[in-house]
This record gives structure tokens, sequence and C-alpha cells, in this order.
């Protein structure tokens, strides 16, 4: 067979390498600016562009998307072409591909900065962005299968399945977690509401997880991991079965994000069920890692490259138990909503994905740039003060969540909250929070020593941007030989077959869960006395999305003495029937406010409060660590655009009557003058266009609803009825 | 929640969903396995080795 000559793409990897470096400082630094502002809510510098509420989402996907995001395409890009012997299939795809994925990047930057959010977590971005991210990952697709598909070896390597299944997995969550309706260039509602939004929102957090987190990893820890170590995979065998188990069982566990919330019994035990089986291919892959490197363990000793993959696998192994155990629902009751959550996320995050990453970023910088890695000796520090950093990182939190969740739930013998100012139970956990800026400036003062080192190395080396390589050309596979081939084996002979079943396993599982819970209305029974949010509430409702209030509240109560008693009855499934989207949050970091309207209820506070507290939280309760939104008695609420969201929330099914949004504003400004005039008998002044009208109003809707006998004033004028 | 439940179970035809997902599940995973299983070692060592077949510039090529 003779050989064909051909040029591997090293510019292409060039360029993700170093976005992978650049956009890694900017998301451990916002990190450490939010980890300041849980502490210290001065770092909120009273701007609202650098509020919590909007840092956060840009924190979390700056590194999802951004860091670990560049980190996976370079090293997909870099082990696909030498594994499959073929240059990437197209320079213009390629081209595209970096440009496009950056500009999203900065787009959602800028976006989330403005407070423009969709407030689903890892979804956050809006809808024009969500079009644009479709479309670069088709491309990403179609580069990745292009390449297979004229590759000159006959046989998938099986880091190959996992980029496959990363690239559908990903598609499909993006695609229907994204369906929402415009009603601006800049603001859209989803089409789900209340608890099936939280599932479709969830299937897709929790899938994120495993498709960009996960799936795209495991593949890199196929190829660069025996790679570094310069020995095969311990077993080839595992590694089909553990694909094939985990891609069909990931798909299932989404609900475990909700547990004891408002949601069917059945969706719930279905999560943990899912959720316990997923240890066993989780397992089998850290497993066939730690393996490889059996008898190799002298290498590990000196190797950075070898150190960082060890610990990242291992944590992949205990995080994957961990996220099980939490999916248990009395382990559960503690994890969720705690900073257990947090801790767990960070171990998997800080060591999973940036253990992988940095591994692969010493080991594969070196040989694009034809030299050298400039220090062994600094990657090594790097490794201890990054491992360093997760200890002080978790250990605190974990530490934290026990504390707060024992008092949250603590009585006093006479049978009261013996905590029941919620703050008391933050005040206590404070300190855990200094010492997580400290593991973060930990973590990036790690992260910038390599970044000298691999700029040093740079310096050092060139790329050759096409590199030539030969190899015979493929030969075409037969028919299936029945006997002796695995179905394994024959599926993935043809790239197109092959994908088509990761497809249907995939699909199989997210169908399962989302298509009882879109088709099956009695899914959702209805209470009669919820009433949709009048204009002037779902102009405040905005405003909480807009300022990201989900990202410290909670609005919904589990059904536990311990949260009744603080913040009243529990929440239920036909409560949230016109929520677009559903707010149900992941982390108490101040108090609940699902009943936040209820008049005679634990969480009531009128209005005069309200405006106090959103001037300055620190002047109610010193202690307390929420950042002030004293810009909400200047901003207006922009009034043009209330009929518009009337009329979409008609087309998603909220039965406003007919013409409502002619009377809309005619509404708002009535509900907002009788919420005027409360205030000024406090003494305080306002006009009733402002956002803190809109939502002070909003607050005193929330729960208000299904509480007997507060016959208030503005019922019967809810829905201009 | 047992509001929640009670009104659940009268569901009828949701567990099939659920149960028809795990025996396609244990199916495909019995058949995957034991397919997997017989293959020949000699095979499966020349996949595990398959990815040294480059010239990595550092010269760790091993075949
Ligand atoms: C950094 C986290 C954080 C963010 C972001 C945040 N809050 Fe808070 N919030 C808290 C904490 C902590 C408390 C408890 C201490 C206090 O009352 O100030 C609290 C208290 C409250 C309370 C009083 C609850 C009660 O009855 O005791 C309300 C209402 C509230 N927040 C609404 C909001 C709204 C609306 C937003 C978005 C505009 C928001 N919060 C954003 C942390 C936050």
């Amino acid at each position: 067979m003779e050989n064909q000559k051909f040029y591997y793409d090293n510019k292409t990897v060039k360029l993700f390498l170093l976005a992978t470096i650049i956009w890694g400082v900017v998301a451990v630094l916002v990190g450490v600016l939010i980890a300041c502002q849980l502490a210290f809510p001065a770092f909120n510098f009273g701007l609202e562009y650098t509020t919590f509420g909007r840092m956060r989402p840009l924190h979390t996907n700056a590194v999802i998307f951004a860091f670990v995001g560049n980190a996976i395409f370079a090293g997909v890009y870099y082990s696909l072409q030498k594994l499959l012997k073929a240059r990437l299939f197209s320079d213009v795809l390629s081209k595209i591909h970096f440009w496009g994925w950056q500009l999203i990047i900065v787009l959602a930057a800028v976006t989330f900065t403005l407070g423009i959010s969709t407030s689903k977590e890892y979804a956050e971005l809006e809808w024009p962005i969500d079009i644009l991210l479709t479309v670069v990952w088709v491309i990403f697709g179609w580069n990745m299968i292009g390449t297979i598909l004229k590759r000159r070896v006959q046989h998938i390597y099986a880091a190959i399945w996992w980029y496959l299944a990363t690239f559908l997995g990903v598609a499909l969550l993006h695609v229907v977690n994204s369906f929402e309706l415009p009603i601006s260039l800049i603001k859209s509602y989803p089409i789900y509401a209340g608890a099936q939004d939280a599932v479709v929102q969830w299937w897709y957090g929790h899938n994120a997880v495993a498709f960009f987190l996960t799936t795209p990893f495991l593949g890199l820890m196929y190829y660069y991991l025996p790679k570094a170590a310069n020995r095969p995979i311990y077993s080839y065998r595992l590694s089909i079965i553990h694909f094939w188990s985990l891609i069909f069982l990931y798909m299932w566990a989404g609900p475990h994000h909700l547990l004891y919330q408002a949601l069917p019994e059945w969706v719930q035990a279905l999560g943990v069920t899912f959720s316990i089986m997923l240890i066993a291919p989780s397992w089998g892959g850290m497993i066939n890692g730690l393996l490889t490197l059996r008898g190799a363990w002298d290498k590990v000793r000196d190797s950075a490259v070898l150190k960082f993959f060890v610990v990242a696998v291992t944590a992949y192994g205990m995080s994957t138990f961990e996220g099980p155990m939490m999916s248990l629902r009395n382990v559960n009751q503690m994890t969720h909503f705690t900073d257990w959550t947090i801790a767990h996320t960070h171990i998997a995050g800080m060591a999973w994905n940036g253990g992988m990453t940095f591994g692969m970023l010493y080991w594969l910088l070196p040989r694009i740039f034809r030299t050298k890695l400039y220090s062994e000796k600094l990657a090594n520090t790097h490794f201890w003060i990054a491992t360093l950093s997760i200890l002080v990182y978790a250990i605190p939190l974990y530490w934290s969540a026990v504390t707060q969740w024992l008092m949250l739930r603590e009585y006093t013998p006479e049978g009261f909250l013996a905590y029941p100012n919620f703050l008391e139970t933050l005040t206590q956990i404070l300190p855990m929070y200094t010492l997580r800026i400290i593991s973060g400036i930990m973590f990036l003062t790690g992260f910038l020593i390599m970044v000298y080192n691999l700029f040093k190395t740079m310096a050092a080396g060139s790329v050759e941007a096409n590199e030539a390589a030969e190899a015979p050309a493929l030969v075409l596979a037969g028919k299936r030989k029945p006997l002796n081939e695995t179905i394994h084996r024959w599926m993935e002979r043809k790239t197109v077959r092959f994908s088509i079943w990761v497809f249907v396993a995939l699909f199989i599982g997210g169908a399962i869960q989302i298509i009882p819970m879109i088709f099956i209305k009695s899914n959702i029974p209805t209470i009669d006395t919820v009433t949709p949010y009048t204009p002037l509430e779902l102009e405040g409702r905005d405003v909480y999305v807009k300022e990201g209030c989900y990202t410290c509240h909670s609005q919904v109560i589990r059904p536990f003495r311990w949260e009744t008693d603080r913040y009243g009855d529990y929440s239920k499934i036909g409560e949230f029937v016109y929520d677009h989207p559903f707010l149900w949050g992941s982390r108490r970091t101040g108090p609940d406010l699902a009943r936040a309207g209820y008049v005679n209820g634990p969480m009531y506070k009128n209005s005069a409060w309200h405006y106090n507290h959103f001037m300055d939280p620190q002047k109610m309760n010193e202690q307390s660590i929420m950042p002030r939104y004293d810009w909400f008695a200047k901003k207006d609420v922009n009034l043009d655009m209330t009929p518009n969201k009337i009329r979409a929330m008609q087309t998603l099914g909220v039965p406003y009557p007919e013409g409502f949004d002619e009377q809309a504003v005619d509404d708002l400004l009535w509900q907002a003058n009788q919420i005027v005039a409360e205030l000024k008998l406090s003494g305080i002044e306002i006009e009733p266009t402002k956002e803190m009208v809109a939502m002070i109003a909003y607050m005193h809707k929330l729960g208000r609803d299904i509480e007997p006998n507060t016959n208030q004033n503005l019922d019967s004028h809810d829905t201009g009825e | 929640m047992t509001l929640v439940s009670s009104l659940l179970e009268s569901m009828t035809g949701i567990h099939i969903f659920y149960v028809v997902g795990l025996l396609i599940f244990i199916t495909l995973f019995i058949v995957i396995f034991i397919r997997t299983m017989r293959r020949p070692a000699a095979e499966m060592n020349e996949y595990k080795e398959s990815i040294f077949n480059d010239k990595d510039p550092d010269g760790s090529e091993r075949s």
C-alpha cells in the first residue's frame, strides 16, 4: 500500500490552547471576585454591573464554556488528527469554529454584565447567542465527523467515541433546553413553565456536566494519559463497556437536582436509581485510568503531567461517588441548597477538569511548539499549590454546609426554631468564606505560574503550523462479519451508524423523562386560586431574573418542619404553572422567598421594609451579605415592552383575558400607585415607574395566591376581570 | 408532597417507560458485555497500542 502525504493542522490546536490559558485566568479571577463578594459585600462595588447576581453566571460560564470548552477543542483537534492520521476536515471550518467560539464568549461576558440573562443555570445566554452557539457547535461536529470520514486508519480509537458522544449529547441538550419565545433581541421567555421548566433545565444542567465536563474529558483521558505515561490503556474491553453504560445511564439522572421539591414521586425515584447506577461506569473509567499507571508510579513522582492526571482521575472517582450519594434523599436534605454542592462542583471542576487540562497543557504545548517545557520545577510547584488549594476550598465548605444545616433544623426544647433568623446561620459560616478566598488566590497563583511557564516555553520554540506526515490510505471495510465481530466494533466502523446509536442511547434517557412531563397535563394539578402575574409583578419578576437574585435565593419550600416553620407552607407543583422561567434556585445563600408575600407567614415584610432593604441591606442587618440595589429607585421599567410581554405570555398559554395587553400599562400604573401611596405613608417618595416598585409588587405576590382569606384589594384586579 | 404523589399515582402507564428503559439497558448491557469479552486479546492489544503509531517529536514512539 502506497503512503499518502498529508499535513497535521497545528495552528488551530495552538489557537485553542492559547484561548484556554487566557480565558482560564479570566474565569478564575471572576471566581475570586465572587468569593470576595460573598465574604465582604463591599466587593460588589455598589455597581449594578458587578453585583454577585451578574458575576456568578459569568464565572460559571467562563469556567465551563471558555476555559474548559477551549481546552476540549484543543485536546480533541490534536488527538483526532494523530489518531486518525488525517488533517482536520476543513481549514475554513476550523477557523469559523475558533473565532465563532471566542465571539460567543465575549458576547456572554458582555451580556451577563449588562444583566441580559435567561436565569437558567449554565444556559443563561439569551436566544441570539443560543443560536450562534448552535451554529458553531454544528461546525465543530461537522469538522470532526468530516475528519473521521477521511481517516487513514480502520479502527476508531476509544477516545473518539467520547468526542462523538460529546458532540451529539450537547447538541441534543442545548436545543431542547433552549426553546424560548423571544420578545426582543435581548429578552425571551422559555416555552416551558414551572415544574416542567425545572425538569428540562436540570435534565440539561445535569447532562451539561455529563457531556461537557465528563465525556470529552474521558476521551482526553483515553488519549493523553497513555501518551504521557507511554503505556497503553489498562483495558480496552473495559473502555467499551464503560462507554456504552455511561452514555446510556447519564441522561436519566437529571431530576436528582430537584429532590424533595415539588416534583412527582416517580420522577424523583427515577433520578435516584439511575444516579446510583451511574457509579459503576464512572468507576470503570477511573479504574481504567489509574491502572494504566500500574508499574509506572515512579514516573508519576517526577512528572507534573502525570501527577495532574492522577489527581484528576482520582477526583473524578470521588465526585462520581459523592454525586450519587448526594442524590440519596436523606443526604440530599442536607447537601441541597447548602455549600456542600458548591464544594462538590469545585472538586470536580478544579481537580478533574482543571487537573486534566493542566496536565494536557503541560504535555501538549511543548510538543506543538517543538521544544521542552521551560521548567518542570515550576510545573511541580503549580501542581502542589493547586492540589492544596482544592483542599482549602472543599474542607471549609463541607464544614459550612454541615454547620448551617444543623443550625437551620435545630429546635429549642419548647419546640421553636433555635435560630429563627436565617442570618444567624449565615454569620456562623462567614469565616469559611474567607478561607475560600484564600483558596481562590492560591489556585490563581498556581495558574499564573503555569501561564509564565508556558509563555516561556512558547518563546523558546516555534509552531510548525502544518506538520508533514504520511500514512497509507484506508482500505474500505466490507460488510459485517457477524460471527467474529462485536456489535460495537461493527457499529463504529461506520461513523454515521455509530453516531446514530449513540444518539438513540441518549435519546431514550432524555425522552423517558421529558415526554411525560410535557404531554401529560394531569402531571401538574392546577390550583384555582393561583392567578397569573399582574403586569407590574411580571416586570418585577423580570428584574429578579435580570439581577440574578436566584443565585442566592430559592423559591421552593421542601416539606420538612424546619423549612415550613421558617419559610411557610411547603410548595405545591400547581403554584408554578405561570412561571416562565421557573425560579426555584439551587443555593440558599439568603433565605427562601417562595412565601415572601404570604401576609401572615414568617417571611412577610411590608413595602417600606423592602424599599430600605434593597437600598442598603447592611443598614437593615449589619451582617447581611446581600448586595445593595439602590439603582432600583432610579431606573425605570420599560413600559413599551409591557404589552409585548403580556402577549408573549398569552402565546405561552397564560390565561390573561383577550385584549389585556392593551390595558397592561394602565393596570401596571394603577397597582404601582397603590405601592407608591403605601410607601408615602412611611415617608418614602418614589415614582410609580421605578424598578423598585415593580420588585416590591413581585415580592408581595410570592406565595400569596394560596394564602386563605387575605382578600387583598389587588386580587380582584389581578387580571383585569 | 403526599398531595402531589397521590395525584400522580393515578397516572397509569407512566412506570412502564421507566421499566422498559431499564430492560433495554440491561439487555444491551449483557449483549455488549458478552460480545466484548469474547474478543481476542490480540485485537484489543492492537487497538490499545494504535495510539503510539505516530511520530512524536520527542521520539516517544513505541512500535
Ligand atoms: C449575594 C447573595 C444575594 C443576592 C444576589 C441577593 N440576596 Fe437577598 N438576601 C441575601 C441574604 C444573605 C439575605 C438575608 C439577610 C438580609 O435580610 O439582608 C437576603 C435577604 C433578602 C430578603 C429578605 C428576606 C426576609 O424576609 O428576611 C429579600 C426580600 C431579598 N433578599 C430579596 C432579594 C432580591 C429581590 C434580590 C435580587 C435583586 C436579592 N435578594 C439578591 C442574599 C442575597
